[in-house]
């Protein structure tokens, strides 16, 4: 089966500390994966590099058979691939105007739309908080939204970094209650983080990070489709 | 002179509806706002732009900027003064003396503090603005408005201050005004010109809608600051 997401080589340096060396990475659709790594090992910046938000200094990118070059990040890509912040900004507008933020992007149709946002809001339990901006909200019901917002979009490939970080556990529990529901069959999840709860989600492949590569820590290794570059 | 007729005599011609005092207040709001809405499109457009683009030239351009706020109202007239006068390169327009002028030099006046505000409130924004809203789909421009939406209560308090600087500015509306009455004579040029004359109850009159005007764009301004969750 051709991986998803394939990348190949990839490096990158922060000044003279690197983050990133010639690590591999294959993700395949549907499936969830998670990213452990001690603090400072470079997780956020793969995730961004993954988005297309931080440059890469080297490596071969390939989505869905086809190879791009990171430094010229296809903006069709960006439909297709969302990354939620360990502390997601959001607008200053309700939660409502926030979840359908890229669906305005992306021109869908106005009741497309609304259904689309009552059925994400449903799903995080954010309908009591429609019309509420988001300076009246806890930690836990941003992320909620942050990750509704996201879920919205129907991305084929969802990037979370940390996303129970410097929550109250009933938060928390909230999050991974959603996590578990979150991988529907054409999307794959790549989750950053330490939460033991989440690494221990049924079907979840451990990938680890340390030293700039990347290592499987459970599953086996899909096969590398290198001819793809 | 007695302070306290001249102020009374000032509240009776304020509330007499007397029509030379009234038209002097209405051709200072006219050509004040005239030139906030000419200058604030181009104004904050710069601001967005040397706070989100690096060039060279731009920390240049930047100092440029922070030393035009302090530009003397004086030498903007003086400077347009030559520009407009008759044997000046733009004389040709006829604009000299005219109201177009004043709102020419106002224009000039608040476009540093409209674009300075816009570079302060874009360069302070969370940097994780921007990223939510590419990495959300948004392309260029709608990550502009986006950017400047979300930093909208400080380019407001820029558009206030602007509003202030024009509307109390006596300098260039004196030089390439002429404060012509009924025409150019705003009322910052009228206050000078009742003053010089030793009449001071218009000149209180004026006085107090200015300060009236100031107090209600401070006002505005702490409204808004309150709304963008300000101190």
């Amino acid at each position: 089966m051709t991986a998803l997401v394939h990348v190949q080589g990839l490096s990158k340096r922060f000044a003279e500390r690197v983050v990133l060396e010639d690590a591999e990475l294959l993700l395949q659709p549907g499936a969830r994966y998670v990213l452990t790594g001690d603090n400072g090992a470079g997780k956020t910046t793969l995730l961004k590099i993954l988005a297309g938000l931080e440059p890469a200094d080297a490596g071969r990118f390939a989505y869905a058979g086809r190879a791009f070059r990171l430094a010229d990040y296809p903006a069709a890509l960006r439909r297709d691939v969302v990354y939620v912040h360990q502390h997601p900004y959001l607008f200053h507008t309700t939660v409502k105007g926030n979840i359908g933020y890229g669906l305005v992007s992306r021109n869908v149709p106005h009741g497309e739309k609304e259904r689309r946002i009552r059925l994400a809001m449903a799903w995080a339990n954010l309908d009591h908080l429609r019309d509420v901006p988001p300076n009246r909200l806890s930690g836990g019901e941003k992320q909620r939204v942050a990750l509704a917002r996201a879920k919205v979009l129907e991305p084929h490939v969802l990037l979370l970094d940390e996303p129970t970080a410097n929550l109250d556990a009933d938060s928390r529990q909230q999050i991974v209650h959603l996590l578990g529901e979150l991988s529907p069959a054409e999307t794959c999840v790549l989750v950053a983080c330490h939460d033991q709860e989440i690494i221990g989600l049924a079907g979840t492949v451990r990938l680890h990070l340390r030293d700039g590569r990347l290592s499987l820590l459970n599953g086996s290794p899909p096969a590398s489709d290198a001819a793809v570059f | 002179m007695d302070p306290l007729a001249a102020t009374g005599d000032a509240f009776r011609l304020l509330f007499s509806g007397d029509h030379d005092l009234w038209r002097i207040i209405w051709i200072s709001l006219r050509v004040a706002l005239i030139s906030l809405v000419l200058a604030t499109p181009l104004a904050v457009a710069l601001g967005f732009g040397l706070a989100t683009f690096n060039f060279p030239g731009r920390r240049a351009a930047v100092v440029t900027l922070q030393s035009l706020l302090s530009f003397p109202t004086v030498m903007v007239g003086l400077i347009l003064y030559m520009l407009l006068t008759r044997r000046g390169p733009l004389g040709s327009l006829h604009l000299l003396f005219t109201q177009e002028a004043m709102i020419i030099g106002q224009a000039l006046l608040c476009f540093p503090v409209l674009a300075a505000y816009t570079l302060a409130a874009v360069q302070g924004a969370d940097p994780r603005l921007r990223e939510t809203a590419i990495g959300l789909g948004a392309g260029p421009w709608r990550t502009a408005l986006t950017t400047l939406l979300e930093v909208r209560f400080t380019v407001l308090a820029g558009v206030l201050n602007g509003f202030g600087r024009a509307i109390s500015e006596v300098g260039s509306a004196m030089m390439v005004g002429g404060n012509i009455e009924g025409v150019t004579r705003n009322m910052t040029t009228a206050i000078a010109l009742e003053t010089s004359k030793g009449e001071f109850a218009q000149g209180i009159a004026l006085g107090f809608v200015l300060l009236v005007l100031a107090l209600g764009i401070n006002m505005a301004l702490a409204l808004i600051q309150g709304q963008g969750g300000m101190k």
